[in-house]
């Protein structure tokens, strides 16, 4: 039984040391951004309490006794030890400056740094404190609030609370308590400043709370309940009782009264032994949940900003896209001569052996000594359709020039990025994670480079496509023989024209040969007949050939071409938004294990996830 | 009684109530300086909590109970006017609002309202109204419940006052016994052995001691008389902390079955008080000297307010340091956000047409009939060129430069929010002011707007004829015998690629500011003149005559493009000024020029005023009082 017990133990530690390794991982993740770097400074806030938990896990708890001023809490330590450790009474407040430690004579305190506690050790036999260490701490209610608080006069001369400190040992002291014990009276428990303390020292930390004073004051302890609930505690139970009273029936040897009694059996039941163990373990889960709520609410407001900076880098790809998509297509179907000349070649190149195909031969190879009208321009497209895909590199050094060859200018790209800035900087994303609105040299070119080699490649890639597509049309035989027939029959019808002519009608008629006349007319008619054949062939090629592109470029998109130029925002965007969701995981995460190692809470009190 | 109002402060009515306003003026400009709120200043209650509701006003003398929470004030109030006039409670910070007692009539003669500032008044209903009322109709949750004296037996000029605690959770309440605490001449402090040290208890009657209230001071809860002799001490502490010097000291013994029937006693210390006196509380408030504690607690509200450290002008001096900050922040504007528009050469057509259109009448016959001959031959060959496609049709030229001109306008817009967010990453006022444009701002639909505007922006607007015309007939009035070369001058020298310059300055600069620019202020301004890169063609061209004549004309020439493309470049101006800073500009110079609002200065000179006459004024008063 308390093998099972101390095994299914070990192993929600286990679970709790992964989340506990995930957290760090996760807070430490993304340095770069702000909110994910406050995360970080909350973690290595409570990450040496959650290590020094686990490691101390079979020690005894320390318990610190506070409260405001005047509300009994070291007659209650006095009569908790059953003698008089730390000075008590109504002659002057603050009572105690120093904290004092109460612990049985035979525990080692060598792990609780007194000397930064400033603190006083006794050492009694009292069977309360047996097992745990009591620490009588300082009120934080009678050191003056320094620059804070309506209605202060400065004042300039000196005045004996100058030197009060109290709330400044008291927040030393604190660190080192695993229980809080807190003490009120009627006149102090909806005190602002002790319950502002006790807020920040709460999580992680399980409460016991006092109503002292008992035989003087009303029992506040329903109101006091509500007023904690309000705050965000979860009280199981209120002890009330009267630490005078208390001390003098122990010095008496007298019966506790029944409020003392309830409060000393409490603390036996739990927080002595493995109910020790149970409220570190409950206390590091509290402290890891407390850990993950305050996460999220740094991040809660910048959850809204993230997705608008993805959804904006997405819209201004999309911008950037269709601007480069309208401009190489009305490049690609302004290059009327550049397809042409491609497509020439294309079909000379692969029509050979045939009166036609000489003709075409002859054709182009005169065509090569007329000095073309408009050259080949220098841009990228005219570079690409005139085959010379080898680097367009070379020119990519030179900046946004070479961009703006396709129609993509610097301005368009700038606008986006300072759009994209302005989103970021509501994530409250900032450099290094993202860069400038307007590039720099060194970015320029590499940005540039990688946009022109991946766009380079696609269009050399669309347009060797197309071009193949259309290869396809003329390279059928049929339309080859009927081609070469056409052109051959009026060739043949020609040459039989001319035969007969001679043969039949010189020869044989005896008609008046009419010289080379005939023949000149009938090269003429051959050489139309064959431009016309050429011109059908290569309307063949060319019909369709703007809607083609319009569908070649209308794919662009796809190829993410301008994702380069925004490719800082998309990756921050991403990390940001990860980590964002990782927290969330991490939160769900946490809570199984909280479902997983549900325990019934005791009698002791605790700060709840949400206050209501 | 009739001294009092002769020669008390109620001849400085007017000045206070002077200042009120001013400082009422000024309260949103120092909200938006950064400036303190006033109102959680200890001066401001003095002020307005204090001086201005009873300086000219019927002379009561106002007694509040004041303590941290469940010390029992509501039951040490009810025994002072002899009726339960808040309901006692055991649980603490139930008196949410404060419970006033007044004499008979009192209600009928006086503006309660103006004797009780910040509150809303409502009367007393039942001992409930304490703990329950809600916020009046217009929403103010801090409510004032008064009740009139129905024994007959308070003080004619006496009011009391129950309320809230000053240490509790809710700080609303705090804020309710500050009000209170402001408006008192009177205060019973009621301290515990438990609370006389608590920081929040010091705090609150420091502040009173130092505007000079007075004090009782009542020890409740005393474990009588074993603590008797303790309370020594309790108050030694007490008077060390705080500064108050009290004028008696009571002790009520912890009796919780006495408190519960609503009976309790108060024993005078009569060791612990100044005059030695053994008199009953209720008495001795109903015997004190009420004009002289109400003429302390005036003069103290006055000193208050003239502290030079906390008061109010020291809060003055802080529009200065912040005022100052501004001016810096204005001119780290002024330096940085500048950007060069890189537009592109005018196309020359456009300035040659409007100077056409200004010479046709002036020209003779003949040098018309030659011009237009050589228009109409310039225009067949362009024709003919286009029709080649050598030369690109004048439509097409436009659009072609319209979209270079953009793009130019936006890279400026760019560079120019780029230099702001540097800007504010540099300051953090500005930062402060601008971070709701520049960070919450959709700056897509500031490219839109930019696009829109350009879109909409005629080729060439009517201020740019007025400018050539005026420009012209200048230029013809100083040099009429260049008037002739003007259109050769165009020709040939012409080219001029003007630097526009688009920044953040104060106007009044050599410059064409944008369409809604304040005189005076920071804005938008789109400089050109003396920024113009020269045409290269004059010194080609720059030979006898013609270079003569050229030197003259090169500045005009110069000027009519730098002219037009400055008319262009204001549709940038028009977008930062309209969309992109909104009245942020306006809103850093108001802040710049705080300091030297007549507000201010008007406030410090009445100030000075009240500081040379309070010594004398007061001694006077007090003399006269004591010869009485």
């Amino acid at each position: 039984m308390t093998m099972d017990h101390a095994r299914g133990e070990s192993v929600d530690f286990a679970s709790f040391d992964d989340l506990v390794e995930s957290l760090a991982r996760w807070s430490g993740s993304l340095p770069d951004w702000a909110p994910a770097r406050k995360v970080r400074t909350e973690w290595e806030q409570i990450e040496p309490r959650l290590d020094r938990a686990r490691r101390e896990l079979t020690r005894m708890l320390v318990v610190g006794v506070i409260g405001g001023t005047g509300t009994g809490k070291s007659t209650l330590v006095n009569a908790l030890a059953g003698c008089d450790l730390s000075p008590a009474g109504d002659i002057a407040r603050p009572t105690t400056i120093n904290p004092v430690v109460v612990a049985a004579s035979d525990v080692d305190l060598s792990w609780l740094p007194i000397d930064a506690m400033n603190a006083r050790v006794v050492r009694t036999d009292a069977a309360a404190v047996a097992n745990i260490v009591l620490v009588d701490c300082p009120d934080p209610d009678t050191q003056t609030e320094s620059g804070q608080g309506s209605g202060q006069v400065p004042h300039s001369h000196p005045r004996p609370s100058d030197s009060n400190h109290n709330r400044d040992i008291l927040e030393a002291v604190l660190p080192a308590c695993d229980v809080l014990l807190l003490v009120s009276t009627a006149q102090k428990y909806r005190s602002w400043v002790v319950a502002r303390e006790v807020a920040a020292f709460a999580p992680g930390r399980p409460l016991l709370f006092v109503q002292t004073h008992a035989s003087r004051d009303p029992d506040i302890r329903d109101d006091w309940r509500r007023e904690l609930e309000s705050q965000g505690f979860v009280v199981p139970q209120i002890f009330r009782l009267d630490g005078v009273e208390a001390a003098t029936r122990t010095a008496a040897g007298l019966e506790p009264a029944a409020g003392f009694r309830e409060l000393v059996d409490a603390i036996d039941v739990e927080l002595v032994g493995r109910a020790a163990r149970r409220v570190r373990r409950t206390g590091s889960l509290d402290l890891a949940g407390w850990f993950l709520r305050q996460s999220r609410e740094i991040l809660a407001p910048l959850r809204e900003p993230v997705a608008q900076l993805s959804a904006g880098v997405a819209s201004e790809n999309r911008r950037l896209e269709g601007i480069l998509s309208r401009s190489v297509a009305s490049r690609l179907r302004a290059s009327r001569a550049d397809w042409q000349r491609i497509l020439t070649s294309e079909i000379v190149e692969r029509w050979h052996g045939g009166p036609f195909a000489g003709f075409l031969h002859v054709v182009e190879s005169i065509s090569a000594f007329w000095p073309r009208m408009r050259a080949a321009g220098s841009g990228l497209i005219s570079r690409l359709l005139s085959g010379q895909t080898a680097s367009p590199l070379s020119e990519g050094q030179a900046g946004w020039q070479a961009v703006e060859e396709l129609g993509l200018s610097a301005a368009e790209v700038e606008q986006s990025r300072s759009v994209l800035c302005g989103l970021s900087a509501r994530a409250r994303l900032a450099e290094p994670l993202v860069g400038r609105a307007r590039l720099d040299e060194s970015r320029v070119a590499t940005t540039v480079s990688t946009l022109l080699e991946r766009t380079a490649a696609w269009l050399a890639t669309g347009i060797d496509r197309l071009v193949a597509e259309r290869r396809g049309r003329i390279d059928g035989p049929v339309f080859r023989w009927v081609c070469e027939a056409l052109f051959s029959g009026l060739v043949v019808a020609v040459l039989v024209r001319a035969g007969w002519n001679f043969f039949i009608g010189h020869l044989w008629q005896g008609r008046v040969v009419d010289g080379g006349g005939f023949l000149q007319e009938a090269f003429v008619w051959v050489i139309l007949w064959g431009f016309f054949l050429r011109w059908i062939a290569f309307a063949r090629v060319r019909v369709g050939l703007d809607s083609d592109i319009q569908s070649l470029v209308a794919r662009l998109p796809e190829a993410h071409l301008t994702a380069p130029l925004l490719a800082d925002f998309a990756a921050a965007a991403d990390a940001t938004g990860r980590f964002i969701e990782q927290g969330d995981d991490l939160v769900r995460d946490h809570e199984s294990l909280v479902a997983h190692l549900a325990e019934p809470a005791g009698g002791l009190g605790r700060l709840r996830g949400e206050s209501p | 009684m009739a001294s009092f109002h002769r020669t008390g402060f109620s001849a400085w009515a007017g000045s206070i109530e002077e200042l009120c306003g001013l400082i009422d003026a000024l309260r949103p400009l120092a909200s938006s300086l950064g400036a303190p709120n006033p109102q959680d200043e200890d001066w401001y209650g003095a002020l307005f909590g204090k001086l201005r509701p009873q300086v000219s006003r019927e002379p009561v003398l106002v007694a509040a109970v004041c303590g941290g929470t469940n010390t029992g004030k509501s039951l040490i109030t009810n025994t002072l006017v002899a009726a339960e006039i808040s309901r006692s409670v055991p649980e603490a910070a139930r008196t949410r609002h404060p419970v006033a007692s007044l004499p008979q009539g009192l209600a009928s003669r006086a503006d309660l309202a103006a004797l009780f500032p910040g509150f809303s008044l409502a009367p007393w209903a039942s001992v409930q109204d304490a703990i329950d009322l809600g916020p009046d109709a217009t929403g103010n949750a801090d409510r004032l419940v008064w009740r009139e004296d129905a024994s007959g037996r308070q003080p004619a000029r006496l009011v009391l006052l129950d309320t809230p605690d000053i240490d509790g959770t809710l700080r609303e309440n705090w804020h309710r016994a500050e009000l209170v605490r402001n408006a008192c001449d009177v205060i019973v402090a009621v301290l515990t052995q438990q609370k006389y040290n608590d920081a929040a208890v010091r705090n609150f009657f420091a502040a009173a001691a130092a505007a000079g209230k007075a004090v009782v001071v009542v020890f409740n809860m005393i474990d009588w008389p074993r603590q008797r002799d303790r309370i020594g001490g309790w108050l030694a502490t007490f008077t060390a902390e705080t500064g108050v010097a009290p004028l008696a000291v009571y002790a009520v013994p912890h009796d919780f079955r006495a408190a519960e029937a609503g009976r309790i006693e108060f024993h005078p210390l009569s060791e612990l008080t100044p005059d030695g006196a053994s008199v009953d509380l209720a008495v001795r408030l109903a015997d004190c000297d009420f004009d002289r504690i109400k003429l302390r607690a005036m003069e103290g509200a006055l000193r208050v307010v003239l502290d030079n450290e906390a008061g109010a002008n020291a809060w003055l001096d802080s529009f200065e340091t912040s005022a100052k900050e501004w001016r810096e922040a204005r001119r780290l504007l002024t330096d940085e956000a500048r950007v060069r528009v890189e537009l592109p050469t005018a196309p020359r057509e456009i300035v040659w047409n409007e100077i056409w259109r200004w010479l046709e009448p002036r020209r003779s016959g003949l040098d018309l009939t030659v011009s237009k001959v050589y228009r109409v031959a310039g225009k067949g060959v362009n024709w003919a060129a286009r029709r080649v496609g050598l030369v690109r049709s004048e439509a097409e030229r436009r659009e072609d430069f319209s979209v270079v001109e953009l793009a130019a306008l936006k890279t400026a817009l760019g560079d120019f929010i780029e230099r702001l967010d540097d800007a504010c990453r540099r300051n953090p006022r500005l930062a402060a002011m601008l971070d709701a444009r520049l960070v919450e701002g959709d700056r897509a639909a500031w490219y839109a707007d930019l696009e829109r505007r350009h879109a909409g922006l005629p080729l060439v607007s009517e201020d740019y004829r007025v400018f050539v015309r005026n420009e012209l007939d200048r230029f013809a009035k100083e040099n009429p015998a260049l008037v002739r070369f003007i259109l050769t001058g165009l020709n040939v020298g012409a080219v001029a690629r003007p630097a526009i310059t688009v920044a953040l300055g104060m106007a009044g600069a050599a410059a064409v500011p944008a369409a809604a620019a304040s005189a005076g202020g920071l804005s938008v301004l789109v400089h050109h003149v003396g920024d113009v890169v020269v045409g290269t063609a004059a010194t080609i061209a720059g030979e006898g005559a013609l270079g003569l004549t050229m030197a003259g004309l090169k500045p005009l020439i110069e000027r009519l493009f730098a002219g037009w493309s400055a008319e262009r470049s204001r549709v940038l101006a028009e977008t930062l000024h309209d969309v992109v800073l909104g009245d942020r500009l306006e809103e850093i110079d108001r802040l710049a020029n705080a300091a030297a609002a007549p507000e201010v200065t008007r406030a410090r000179q009445l100030l000075r005023d009240f500081g040379r006459e309070l010594g004398p004024k007061v001694a006077a008063a007090e003399g006269r009082e004591v010869s009485q």
